[in-house]
C-alpha cells in the first residue's frame, strides 16, 4: 500500500506537487498521467526517495518513508523495480550482467543469479540475448532488458516512468502486456505515461495530475 | 518471495554475500584496468617512481648509518695539564698513567711543540710570537685499549680528571658527533621528501580516479536507483585504487632492486678500497614489503577521497 498524504514539493515559488492525496492498494495496477510538468515524475521521484517532499507524508506499507536515511534508503529502494523511459542500461557489460545487477546488490548466490536472470529474460522474450552487448539491441529490446532488470529480484512494487515513450504502438502494447502479467502475479504496478490511447484500452485506474494537483482518479 | 540476504543480521549469512560482492568488484575493476593497458601502466609507473625515489634515498641513508656504526670510536683522550705543571711533572704523570689498565700508550706533547704545531697549522705566527708567553699547556695523548667500551672511556676520563695537575680531559669524538648530526639532518630531509612525494602521489592518483568516477557516473546513479548502498557503489572504485597501488608498489619494489643492484658494484668496490668488511645493504624483503603496503594504502586512500567527494555531490542532485 502506497499512500501520499497531503504531499507537496515546491521549487522556489513553483509547486511541482500541491497537497497530493493518493492511495494505491497492494496488488493494484494504476496509470499516472497528465501533460508534461503535471508532476508525474516528481511523484515517482518522491516515492523512490530521489527527492524529499517540502510538505506532507508518504507511507509505504504503513512506514513513513520520508524519514528514512542512509542505508535504510538503499534497502527501501530494493523493494521497487524501476523502469525508465531511456532504460538506463550500462553499456560496458552484457545483457546478463545488466539484469543481474539488482541480484548482486541484494546478495544472491551466483547460481541463483544465473537462474533468475535467465527466468527474467525468458519472461521478456530475450533468453537468447544473454551474452549480447545491450548497444546491439533495438530500442524495444533494450526496454525489455530494462524491464527484466526491474523484475528480476521480484520486487513488491514496479514503477515505470514513460516506459513506452520511444516505442511504436505495437511495441508499446507488448510492453504494457508485460506489466499486466507481472501485476497478475501480485506485483503493485504504477506507470507514469501520457500515452492516453494505449491506457484507455486497458482497464486500470487512471490518476490524472495537472499543474501539481490531482484532478481525477483519486479512488481505486 | 523476498530477497532475503541483506535483511539478515546474522554474520554467517551476511559474510559470504559481502565477500562475494568484494570478489566481484575486485574482478570487474581489474578487468576494466586490463582493458586500458597503456593508461594503467602509466599510472603504475607514476606510483612506482614516486615511491621508489624516497625509498632509495632511505636505503642510501641506512647504508651510511650502517657504515658509521662500524667506525671505531677513536680510543684516544687528550689530557690538558694545568699551567703550573712543569715538564718533569708531565713526564711523571705519563709514567703513572701508562701502567693503568686498558691504557696502551701515553704520548707527551710538550707545550713548545704544541705551539709550533699550532703555528704551523694556523699560520698565525706573528700574532703568537707577540704573546708574552706560551698560552698552551703540556698535553698527554692517552690511547685506550681497543676493547675499551664507551663506559670504560667515561670512567677513565673521570679518573684522569681527578689527577693532580690535570686541567681538562678532551674526548676526540667531535667529528663523529658532527657526522651523526649530519646524518640526522639528512634523514629528516629524506622524511620530508618522502612525505611530499606521498602527498603528490595521493593527489595525482586521486585525480586519475576522479576521472574514472566521472566516466562511470551513470553506473553509480543506476546502482543507487536500484537500491545499491553507497558502499556498493564505491566498492569498484576502491578496488581500482587498490589495483593501482598494488601494481605501482610491485613496480616500485622492482625499481628499488634494480637501483640497488646498479649501485652495489661501485659501492662495494669503495668499501674494499677502505678495507672495510661492510657491504651494500640490499633492499631485502622488508623494503619491498613496506613499499607495497604504503602503495596499496595510498591507492585506497586516494580512491576513497575521490569517491567520497563525487558520490556526495551526485547524491545531492
Amino acid at each position: 500500500m502506497i499512500e501520499f498524504d497531503r504531499v507537496s514539493r515546491r521549487y522556489g515559488d513553483q509547486y511541482a506537487l500541491r497537497n497530493l492525496n493518493l492511495a494505491i492498494d497492494q496488488g493494484e495496477m494504476a496509470f499516472l498521467t497528465g501533460h508534461s510538468g503535471a508532476g508525474k515524475s516528481t511523484a515517482l521521484r518522491l516515492l523512490l526517495l530521489l527527492d524529499r517532499p517540502t510538505g506532507g507524508e508518504i507511507r509505504v506499507c504503513g512506514e513513513r518513508i520520508t524519514r528514512l536515511t542512509g542505508g535504510a534508503v538503499a534497502r527501501y529502494r530494493r523493494r521497487f523495480g524501476v523502469v525508465f523511459q531511456d532504460h538506463r542500461l550500462l553499456f560496458d557489460r552484457s545483457v546478463h550482467d545488466n539484469v543481474a545487477l539488482p541480484l548482486e546488490i541484494a546478495g544472491f548466490s551466483p547460481r541463483d543469479v544465473t537462474r533468475r536472470v535467465r527466468a527474467a529474460l525468458d519472461k521478456v522474450g530475450l533468453l537468447g540475448s544473454e551474452r549480447a552487448d545491450p548497444a546491439s539491441l533495438s530500442g524495444g529490446e533494450q526496454q525489455r532488458v530494462g524491464i527484466a532488470r526491474a523484475v528480476v529480484a521480484r520486487p513488491e512494487f514496479l514503477i515505470a516512468d514513460e516506459p513506452t515513450g520511444n516505442l511504436d504502438p505495437q511495441l508499446s502494447s507488448e510492453i504494457m502486456s508485460l506489466f499486466e502479467a507481472f501485476n497478475q502475479v501480485g506485483v503493485t504496478v504504477l506507470i507514469a505515461t501520457h500515452d492516453m490511447p494505449l491506457i484507455c484500452r486497458l482497464r486500470h485506474r487512471i490518476i490524472t495530475l495537472s499543474a501539481g494537483n490531482l484532478i481525477a482518479g483519486d479512488e481505486p | 518471495m523476498k530477497a532475503p540476504l541483506f535483511r539478515e543480521r546474522h554474520l554467517w549469512r551476511w559474510l559470504p554475500v559481502w565477500l562475494a560482492q568484494h570478489r566481484s568488484a575486485a574482478k570487474s575493476s581489474w578487468r576494466k584496468l586490463r582493458a586500458r593497458p597503456l593508461s594503467t601502466c602509466m599510472t603504475w609507473l607514476l606510483v612506482a617512481l614516486s615511491l621508489a625515489l624516497p625509498a632509495s634515498l632511505w636505503l642510501t641513508l641506512n647504508n651510511l648509518n650502517a657504515v658509521t656504526a662500524h667506525f671505531e670510536r677513536p680510543p684516544q683522550l687528550s689530557l690538558l695539564l694545568t699551567e703550573q705543571t712543569e715538564l718533569d711533572g708531565a713526564v711523571g704523570l705519563q709514567k703513572t698513567i701508562e701502567n693503568w689498565p686498558k691504557i696502551t700508550l701515553v704520548t707527551l706533547l710538550p707545550k713548545d711543540e704544541a705551539l709550533a704545531q699550532f703555528t704551523a697549522l694556523t699560520g698565525l705566527s706573528p700574532l703568537l710570537e707577540s704573546l708574552p708567553r706560551n698560552p698552551l699547556p703540556h698535553t698527554l695523548l692517552v690511547s685506550l685499549d681497543k676493547a675499551a667500551t664507551e663506559k670504560d672511556r667515561a670512567q677513565i676520563a673521570e679518573q684522569l680528571q681527578h689527577l693532580d695537575g690535570v686541567a681538562q680531559v678532551v674526548l676526540d669524538t667531535l667529528w663523529l658527533t658532527r657526522l651523526e648530526e649530519g646524518l640526522r639532518a639528512a634523514s629528516r630531509w629524506v622524511l620530508a621528501v618522502g612525505i611530499m612525494m606521498l602527498l603528490a602521489t595521493v593527489l595525482a592518483l586521486g585525480n586519475t580516479l576522479r576521472l574514472t568516477v566521472v566516466a562511470r557516473e551513470e553506473e553509480i546513479l543506476v546502482v543507487r536507483l536500484i537500491g545499491g548502498s553507497m558502499a556498493f557503489a564505491r566498492r569498484p572504485f576502491l578496488y581500482t585504487g587498490l589495483w593501482y597501488g598494488l601494481g605501482g608498489g610491485v613496480l616500485g619494489a622492482l625499481i628499488l632492486w634494480v637501483f640497488s643492484g646498479w649501485l652495489a658494484g661501485p659501492v662495494n668496490a669503495l668499501f674494499i678500497l677502505y678495507e672495510s668488511q661492510q657491504r651494500l645493504q640490499w633492499p631485502g624483503i622488508h623494503y619491498p614489503l613496506i613499499l607495497l603496503t604504503v602503495a596499496v594504502f595510498l591507492g585506497w586512500i586516494a580512491s576513497w577521497v575521490a569517491c567520497q567527494r563525487h558520490l556526495s555531490q551526485l547524491e545531492a542532485h
